[in-house]
Order: C-alpha cells, then sequence, then structure tokens
C-alpha cells in the first residue's frame, strides 16, 4: 500500500480515538490501528457470554469532557449516558447507609446514621465543589516545563497563583489538604459514620497502589465532585450499550471526520530515522508511512517494544524504566439468573441500580491495603458493584442481568510473581464472591457465568502495563508536568514527530478523554508551525 | 514585680535560642520552665542509679553551626561529640551494614553486599548534598505571607528559587519528583540491598505515623538533608548528654541578659482586646508582659493555655485537627559492659570515635519490616517486631555510666499515643522493654544478661512528663500540609498567632522538630522585627 498518512494513532482505545477524531476534524488524514477486534481498549463492551455484554473493565464514567461531547458531536454519534443513582453501602451490623442522587434524601439517610455528620454532608459538599471550579481548569491545560518555563507557562502559573491567592482562605486551607492528604485522615476531620467515611475513601485509592491511609490520596475525592454530566456537578453515569459505547461514538465521530480505523492490525515497532518518527511497520511486516506517529499506548510500550535501542536517550529510557504502574485492581464481571438480594434491604429497590460497595470502614479498606503490599490479594477486598442491565436492558437476556464488581486490591505483583495469577484466578473469583455473599446471600444461586479478569490478563489481553487502570499511577510525583516523564509532559517525545496521547500523559486516566484531545491540539500546532 | 518585656514559656532548646536572641536585642526577657531543670526534650536524667541519659532525642538535628557560633557555646561548657560511624545496621542473616562519615569506608561495607550499591553511594551522597543547599536556606528563613509577600519574602525566595533553578534540569525534576514521593520507593531507585534501603529509609520515618511506604516519607527526608546533608545523617550529641546542650544554652541566655525561673508552670496565658496581657502561673502568680513566646506545641499553647473565648472557633477547629500523633517509645538499659553483637564476629567492640557502635544503631533490616511495624500501630496496636534506632553514648561520652558500664538509647517504633484498647500502664510499658530487649537479643545475644537496670518512656510519658501534646516528638507530624507556610497552619506559619503579642518559637512551627534551634531563632527575629 503506498497510502501515506499525515498521522497514524497506535490504539483505538477512547483516547487514541478522540485524538484521531480531533486531527481529522481538522483536515489532517489519519489512521488509527487497534490491535484487538475490537474497538475501546480498555473502554470496552464484549459479549463475554451468548447474550450478555458486559463493560469488561472500565464500567461508569463522569469524567468525560464536556468540552469533547460538544466538538465531536458525540450524542449525534450514539452516545447516551444514562443516570447511576447514588451509592449503597450495606453495613456488618445489618444496617446499610444509602446515598442517593437526591440530595436532601441522602442527607436525612446520614443523618439517621450521624446528625452531625449530616451536617459536614452540606458543608463539604459545597467545600468540594469550590475546590472543582479551581482545579477544573488545570485538567485542560497544557502542564508547564518548570526547568525552562516559556513566557506562556510563566503565565499560566502566575494566573494558577492569583487564583490561589483569591481563593477565600477556607478554600485555600482545603486545597491544600486536599492536594496532600490521606483520605482518611481528611475524612476524619469532617465525619464520624464508618460506613460514610470507608466508602468516601474509596474513591481516593481506585487504581491506585496506596490504601487510604496513603498522603495523598485525599485528591481523588474531589474527582466524585467534578463528574460533569449535561452540566450537572456530581453526576455518574452508564453509557447506553455498555461502557464500549462511549468508544463507539468516539470512532464514529473520528469516521465521519474521515479518519480512517482499522482493528486487528497490531503494530510491530515505529519506524525512526534521523531522530524523526516515520511511521509504522505492522507485525505482519507492512510498513506504513505518515508526517507523525501518536501512541495512545503507555510508555512502557512505546518507548521500550516499539522504538529500537538508540534511539532514545539513555536517561530518558532510565525515566521511563522508573515510571510506576503497580496495578492493584481486578473485575469480576458476573451473567445473572436474576438479581441479588441484600441482607439488610431485601428486595429490587432503586438501591440496585446505583453503585453498591463493600466498603464498611476505613480500617476495613486498610486491611484490605495491608495484604497486597506484601504481594496477596484482599482476603475482605473493598468492591465496587453495580448492574447496568437494570438501566440499560440491552445488555442482557430478558429478566437476566449483568452485574460489574471492581475489586481492590488484586496487587499485579504476587509474591509468587505476576505469572502466579493463572493459578489464583478462580480462587480470587470465590474471594470475591463470598465477600459480596456475606451481604447477598442469595448470589451463589444465581451466578449463570462468571469472568475473573486479573491484573495479569488486563496486561496480556487490554495492553494495560501491570494491569494499571491508568496507564501508571496517579500519584503526586507522576501528575501533571511529572506525567510520564519530567520534562516530556506535554504530549511530545525525545523523537521527533512521534508524540504520546494516552491516559499516561496529563491529566490521567478514566473515561476523559482530555489527554487524546490536549495531545491532538499540541500535535495540530505542530503541524502548522511546519516542525511535524 | 518587674515586668518583663517578653516572657519565654518553657526552656527547650528553641525556648533558649529565642530568649538569648530577645535578650540580645535589648529586651528584658523571662523565661518559665514548668519542670525542675531546662531543656525540654533535651535533657539528661539519671535513669538507674549511677547511670544517665538524655531522656527524649538523644542527638542534635544538628543545631543551626550559626546559632552556636552566635550563643557561643562552647565558652558556656559545651563539648560536641561526632560519631565516625553513622548507622550500623545489622541483619539477622548475621552480616551488617556500616555506614561511616568516610564514603569510602562506606562503600567498602555496602560492595560486601552489592557492588554495583556501593558505585552508588557516593553518587547519592553528592546528590542529597547538591539537593540540601538550597533547601538549608530554606530553614532559616520566615515562611512568606501569602497573601501580603513583603519585598523582602520575595528576595528571599527568589534567592531560594535561583538557587534551586541552579541546580539544572535533572537535579530540579529530582526535587520536584522526590517531594510527594514513599522513601521507600526513593531508595529503591538507588539500591538493591535491603538492609540499605531500610537503613536510609528510617530518616524518612523517625518519629511520624508514617511507614516507608506512606507518601510525602521523601519529603521528610530531604528535610533532614536540608539540616545534615550527610546521607547517613551525622550523629552528634554533647557530653553529658543532650542536658549538657540546654545548660550551656541557658548559660548564653543568661549571659545575654535573660532570666531564667524553673519550676514554674504557666498554666493560662490572659489576652485582653486581642492583645497578651499576662501569664497566670501554677501557684496563682501572674506575670504581666505584652509579648509571650511559647515554646510548646501550638494545640498546647493556644488550645490549653489561651482561653477559648479569645479565639475564633473556626481556628480553634482547624487547629484542632492539626496532626500530631506520637509513636515512638524510649527504652533506656544499663549494661554492665558492651553487648557483642554477632554480625561484628562476636567481638565486644571497644570504645571510641571509630567504633562501630559509636553511631546509631538501627533494627530493621528490609523496607517490609518497617512497614509492617508500621502496620499494627494503626490499628492502635504496638508492633511486636519493632524498628529500632538506638545510641550508645558511653561509647563516646563514659561520663554517663560508672567505669566499663554502659547505656544504651532506643527509639521504637511504633507504640502509638492512641491505643485500641487499654492504656499506657506498667505492664505495657514493661511489655514494650520485654519487646527492645528480645529484639536486640536476635543480634546481640549477651544482652540480656548485661542488663542491670533500664526504664521506659511511654508516648503517654512523653505527654505527661514532657510536654509533648499525643506524645509527638517534633510537636506535630511533618506532613506535606503542615510545613513551611502552613506549619501549624496555612497563614500562620509566620511564629505570629492571632492574639497579638503571642507567638510560637517551639517544633511546632517552620522548619519543624529535631533540636536545630532555627524555629527559636526565626521566631526572635520576628519579635524583634514587630513594633513594640
Amino acid at each position: 500500500m503506498a497510502t501515506r498518512y499525515d498521522a497514524i494513532v497506535i490504539g483505538g482505545g477512547h483516547n487514541g480515538l478522540t485524538s484521531a477524531a480531533y486531527m481529522a476534524r481538522a483536515g489532517k488524514k489519519v489512521l488509527v490501528l487497534e490491535r484487538r477486534h475490537v474497538l475501546g481498549g480498555a473502554a470496552v463492551t464484549e459479549e463475554i457470554f451468548p447474550g450478555f455484554k458486559f463493560s469488561v473493565l472500565s464500567y461508569v464514567v463522569s469524567l468525560l469532557r464536556p468540552e469533547i461531547i460538544r466538538d465531536l458531536d458525540l450524542p449525534r454519534h450514539g452516545l447516551d449516558i444514562l443516570p447511576l443513582d447514588g451509592t449503597f453501602t450495606p453495613m456488618p451490623n445489618g444496617d446499610y447507609l444509602w446515598r442517593m442522587d437526591d440530595h436532601a434524601r441522602s442527607i436525612r439517610e446520614i443523618a439517621r446514621h450521624s446528625k452531625t455528620d449530616a451536617e459536614a454532608y452540606e458543608e463539604f459538599g459545597k467545600a468540594m465543589q469550590a475546590l472543582c471550579r479551581f482545579v477544573k481548569p488545570i485538567m485542560g491545560m497544557l502542564p508547564p516545563d518548570p526547568a525552562r518555563p516559556g513566557l506562556k507557562d510563566v503565565l499560566n502559573l502566575l494566573f494558577l497563583g492569583r487564583r490561589f491567592r483569591e481563593l477565600p482562605y477556607d478554600d485555600r486551607y482545603n486545597q491544600v489538604q486536599l492536594m496532600t492528604m490521606s483520605a482518611a485522615d481528611f475524612l476524619d476531620q469532617w465525619f464520624e459514620t464508618p460506613a460514610l467515611k470507608g466508602t468516601m475513601s474509596a474513591s481516593g485509592i481506585i487504581g491506585t497502589f496506596q490504601g487510604v491511609r496513603s498522603p495523598g490520596t485525599a485528591y481523588v475525592l474531589l474527582h466524585h465532585y467534578m463528574g460533569e454530566i449535561d452540566g450537572a456537578f456530581r453526576a455518574w453515569g452508564f453509557s447506553r450499550g455498555g461502557t464500549g459505547g462511549i468508544s463507539n461514538a468516539i470512532a464514529k465521530a473520528a469516521l465521519s471526520f474521515g479518519a480512517e480505523i482499522r482493528t486487528e492490525v497490531p503494530v510491530a515497532r515505529i519506524t525512526v530515522r534521523d531522530g524523526k518518527a516515520k511511521g509504522v511497520v505492522l507485525e505482519n511486516g507492512d510498513e506504513i508511512h505518515a508526517d507523525i506517529v501518536s501512541s495512545s499506548l503507555d510508555p512502557r510500550h512505546t518507548f521500550l517494544r516499539f522504538i529500537e535501542p538508540g534511539h532514545l536517550p539513555d536517561e530518558f529510557i532510565e525515566d521511563v524504566k522508573r515510571y510506576k504502574f503497580r496495578g492493584s485492581s481486578g473485575k469480576v464481571n458476573l451473567a445473572l439468573d436474576s438479581l441479588p438480594d441484600f441482607k439488610c434491604l431485601p428486595g429490587a429497590g432503586r438501591h440496585l441500580r446505583g453503585a453498591m460497595s463493600i466498603s464498611p470502614s476505613v480500617e476495613y479498606m486498610e486491611r484490605a491495603y495491608d495484604e497486597a503490599k506484601y504481594g496477596a490479594f484482599s482476603s475482605r477486598p473493598y468492591v465496587d458493584i453495580v448492574i447496568p442491565s437494570l438501566t440499560d436492558p440491552s445488555l442482557a437476556p430478558p429478566g437476566k442481568h449483568v452485574m460489574s464488581c471492581f475489586v481492590q486490591y488484586a496487587p499485579y505483583k504476587l509474591k509468587e510473581g505476576p505469572q502466579a495469577w493463572d493459578q489464583k484466578r478462580e480462587e480470587f473469583g470465590d474471594t470475591v464472591i463470598n465477600t459480596i455473599s456475606e451481604y447477598a446471600p442469595n448470589l451463589k444461586n444465581i451466578i449463570l457465568h462468571r469472568q475473573v479478569v486479573t491484573p495479569l490478563d488486563m496486561e496480556r489481553t487490554y495492553g494495560l502495563s501491570e494491569g494499571n487502570i491508568f496507564q501508571g499511577e496517579l500519584s503526586l510525583e507522576q501528575l501533571f508536568f511529572l506525567r510520564p516523564v519530567a520534562g516530556w509532559a506535554r504530549f511530545r517525545t525525545p523523537v521527533r514527530n512521534l508524540y504520546m496521547c494516552g491516559s499516561a500523559t496529563h491529566p490521567g486516566g478514566g473515561i476523559m478523554g482530555a489527554p487524546g484531545r490536549l495531545a491532538a491540539l499540541e500535535i495540530l500546532k505542530d503541524f502548522e508551525r511546519g516542525v511535524a | 514585680m518587674a515586668r518583663h518585656d517578653a516572657v519565654v514559656i518553657g526552656a527547650g532548646p528553641n525556648s533558649l535560642a529565642a530568649a538569648f536572641y530577645l535578650a540580645r536585642g535589648g529586651r528584658r526577657v523571662l523565661v518559665l520552665e514548668r519542670r525542675d531543670r531546662v531543656g525540654g526534650v533535651a535533657v539528661t536524667e539519671e535513669f538507674h542509679p549511677g547511670f544517665k541519659v538524655s531522656s527524649v532525642l538523644h542527638a542534635c538535628g544538628p543545631l543551626r553551626p550559626e546559632i552556636a557560633a552566635d550563643m557561643r557555646l562552647d565558652r558556656h561548657g559545651l563539648v560536641m561529640l561526632a560519631a565516625g560511624t553513622r548507622i550500623f545496621a545489622p541483619s539477622p542473616d548475621g552480616r551488617a551494614l556500616v555506614l561511616d562519615g568516610d564514603p569510602s569506608r562506606s562503600a567498602e561495607s555496602i560492595a560486601r553486599f552489592s557492588k554495583k550499591d556501593a558505585e552508588r553511594w557516593p553518587v547519592y551522597q553528592q546528590t542529597l548534598e547538591r539537593l540540601a543547599a538550597p533547601l538549608g536556606d530554606l530553614l532559616k528563613m520566615t515562611p512568606p505571607d501569602i497573601d501580603r509577600p513583603g519585598l523582602g519574602d520575595l528576595l528571599a525566595l527568589f534567592r531560594t528559587g535561583r538557587q534551586v533553578r541552579n541546580l539544572g534540569r535533572t537535579d530540579l525534576y529530582r526535587l520536584l519528583r522526590w517531594g510527594p514521593m514513599a522513601v521507600a520507593d526513593l531508595v529503591a531507585e538507588w539500591f538493591d540491598t535491603e538492609l540499605l534501603r531500610a537503613a536510609l529509609a528510617g530518616r524518612g520515618i523517625f518519629g511520624a505515623p508514617a511507614g516507608p511506604w506512606s507518601a510525602g516519607t521523601a519529603a521528610v527526608l530531604l528535610l533532614r538533608a536540608a539540616a545534615d546533608p550527610h546521607a547517613a545523617g551525622s550523629v552528634t550529641f554533647p557530653r553529658g548528654g543532650m542536658g549538657a546542650l540546654a545548660e550551656a544554652m541557658a548559660g548564653a541566655a543568661r549571659a545575654a541578659g535573660a532570666a531564667i525561673r524553673t519550676g514554674c508552670e504557666v498554666t493560662r496565658i490572659e489576652s485582653r482586646a486581642g492583645a497578651v496581657e499576662s501569664v497566670v502561673l501554677a501557684g496563682g502568680e501572674r506575670v504581666e508582659t505584652t509579648c509571650v513566646v511559647s515554646g510548646l506545641d501550638p494545640k498546647r499553647t493556644l488550645l490549653h493555655l489561651v482561653g477559648p473565648l479569645h479565639l475564633d472557633p473556626d481556628f480553634r477547629k482547624k487547629l484542632g485537627n492539626y496532626r500530631m500523633r506520637g509513636v515512638t517509645a524510649k527504652v533506656h538499659l544499663a549494661l554492665s559492659r558492651l553487648p557483642a553483637f554477632t554480625a561484628l564476629k562476636g567481638i565486644a567492640s571497644s570504645a571510641g570515635a571509630s567504633s562501630p557502635l559509636a553511631g546509631r544503631i538501627q533494627i530493621g533490616h528490609e523496607i517490609d519490616s518497617l512497614e509492617r511495624a508500621y502496620d499494627a500501630s494503626k490499628y492502635g496496636e504496638t508492633s511486636q517486631e519493632p524498628w529500632l534506632e538506638a545510641l550508645i553514648p558511653t561509647v563516646l561520652d563514659p561520663s554517663l555510666a560508672p567505669e566499663g558500664k554502659h547505656v544504651m538509647s532506643v527509639h521504637l517504633q511504633y507504640a502509638p499515643y492512641h491505643l485500641k484498647e487499654g492504656e499506657w500502664d506498667d505492664a505495657r510499658r514493661r511489655a514494650l522493654g520485654d519487646t527492645v530487649v528480645k529484639t536486640l537479643a536476635m543480634h546481640a545475644p549477651d544482652l540480656p544478661g548485661l542488663v542491670e537496670g533500664g526504664q521506659v518512656i511511654s508516648p503517654k510519658d512523653l505527654e505527661v512528663t514532657y510536654g509533648l501534646t499525643e506524645g509527638h516528638l517534633f510537636h506535630g507530624e511533618e506532613a506535606l500540609d503542615q510545613v513551611f507556610t502552613m506549619r501549624p497552619l496555612l497563614g500562620w506559619a509566620r511564629y505570629r498567632t492571632p492574639i497579638s503579642g503571642l507567638y510560637l518559637c517551639g517544633a511546632g512551627t517552620h522548619p519543624g522538630g529535631m533540636v536545630t534551634g532555627a524555629n527559636g531563632r526565626n521566631a526572635a527575629r520576628e519579635v524583634l522585627s514587630a513594633r513594640r
């Protein structure tokens, strides 16, 4: 094939597709290459058992950038976000804590456990929203390079500094605490109910190899107030057709702008000549040329697998090797004959339409982490459960259901080594089922099929190194201008015309699309300047 | 009674430094100490007939050299002793690491574990020195006023900023990346030998309710290095124990004109219309003054000595949230001779500066064993296999024990102040002493037979006897949100308090703990610069 492209995007996950769509929209001739038979990467829907469609990995959406939805006109291409109603936490004492989307009802429910917590909850929400307004612009900002700041960086930093100084004292105080404290310590200042603190703290550790007592985990609490769907703060949702529905909508948008997307086309390496990326060589030996190559894969794949040695500075290679993945979570996806029945709230009530969280206390969460630190999966894990088929019946045969269980901790590095996951897969699955069954005993009897996804599976099947769902830990030293490598946080790489556009770049993982969009904007700038 | 320009509460090293500088600045200063002796945490006491020990901290931070020079402490009888050996870390396999002031001797010891680590050692040492240099200046400065930075603030920050930029890209990124990291990750980036990693990580967790895997502990290591850039830290203490330092400082303060009264407990700080008016002593005596400088911790000063009506409830709430969870206990052993460590081939080592037992003895052979020791404390339990940081001061200073005999001073972590069950009674103290002896015996089997007497100081004792709230050695955790412009609270880091004329000068202010004297000197400078 003699076709020449302006840009090749490696990987058809939601970021790769977003990046391709933006470039195609600007008139570039773009080719997306996906290794698997299905698009979406970690944002994917697959019919694992006949009639049952699983959002195999990522399962809820909240942070998808509104400007992307607008720019790519995603609703026209099939994006439909359905509401996820509240969070339900069963408690060991037979009671439950059920926070709903209806704020007043949530407050009444919390007051049932603690009057002071109910008051604090209101204050807390207001404080978090004030901070979101401060943090949000950072998410859409090109990270500065502190070692050689340009005029724009200096202005941006001054702007941020001034906005910080203009914040009311309490917001500043909260902001500093939130950026540095542990979720547990931070929440201790506000609340007393164990199930409330346990469940809220959980959002701080999702996808990281940290415990709720690890400093730096409070920050992610903000993300739960940052989600924006139809302009409403704090809304989480399902995508119709499963999470893959989001990727498919972005893919359709990209196609409509003229991008070309090929599946089952694994890339073997990126061709580099004279320090410049020239295209890619596929595993079947075909070579495709392009002016630029943008990889949505993580830096380990991009730089250590796809680039032949000698094209990158040693120091950069060292930094890439140092970049931390440390996957810590697994998934158990179930095909159910009927609905689970919680002892503390029997029946098929609305609580099943939201998230169900096994997170009875901070201590429970922290003990789950302790085991993982020494290379074992938690014997009593944190589990975040959703049953999307209640909201979107197209995912399962009539009357049947799909249930998605996100599990932490499942450390990639077991003390017997990561390969031991193949022997431990079923034992891990059993642990998760047993944990949920303590609260919903009928679960064991209604399971038709079970898919257990270990961190090793995430690496092998979905290309997530060490099974990290965010393409690398979201710890402070790997964020903003330090993601993925200090000095290379602006989507460019030491190889000219080679770019990064995945979750391993600012602002990180989750179904945001922000890295893909920001990368595309930078690439387009380089095209305009004639440097790409 | 004569009116005093300033009353200093407490006679610890920071208070004495503040008193000295205030007196030298022409103020009539009165120092009031609750105990019958000066020193606070720098105190020497007899714990067994004929055996004396530094009861709380057993080495200096070290004291800032400019303070020692200003106070001419040598003329007031201070003789500082310095050990050649910095860390002796025995391993359960019978080997040991000896880190020395001389890098080549350290490298020789490290080479027995790993040639590669031995080669890295001098590079690590130099890197730490380079990074510490600009930070060292920060210790001397008053944290800037964020709302209204003065010209002096800006100049000082600019100077530091320029120094930081002069570090060059690689070091600058190191500094940014290390700040929020876990110290375990930091040492693992440099070295392969677990024993070495654990020995170095100790600096990041000493005194802190944090394990080596806790994020932010690398920042503590940097903070320590700023005061003392040697990679393994220095080991300096006065002849006669830490109490001799306090005596010399008290001598210097008196010579400068300060009056010091011991056995005078301040029970109240009285203010009128938001300004200090007097302090009230335990016997009811009232000392009038318009300026009070408190060396006590921020909670004790502002929540206990100041009446609740004199402070804004929101300020009190925030200060209530200031974290100072003590996790360190002290165990003192009177030994009939030096113990014979297996790793030193069973030969009882001789005394003297070059003895491997002259420096810190660290028991904790791998990062995971330190982390496991921490795990217990998270749930309010004492570590069964604790991390020990011990010193045998009599190797360098025979005056502390009868001839030929020795004193062993042991910091144990983790012994949480907040216990889940029970309290710090005699039984628990005894158990802690037994744990220490048992742990040491694993490395020096003859030790139990050498013990002539002992003492256990629990975190509760640190509070009751030495006035350290919640038993925290450094008047508050040195977490990322409780350092520099945020110590003790954001906006209140310039030694002032909401009460006009009331200042803080203890370790609960910038730059934190470890007997550097810097807090006292900085506070005195602020008092002197304020208009009378």
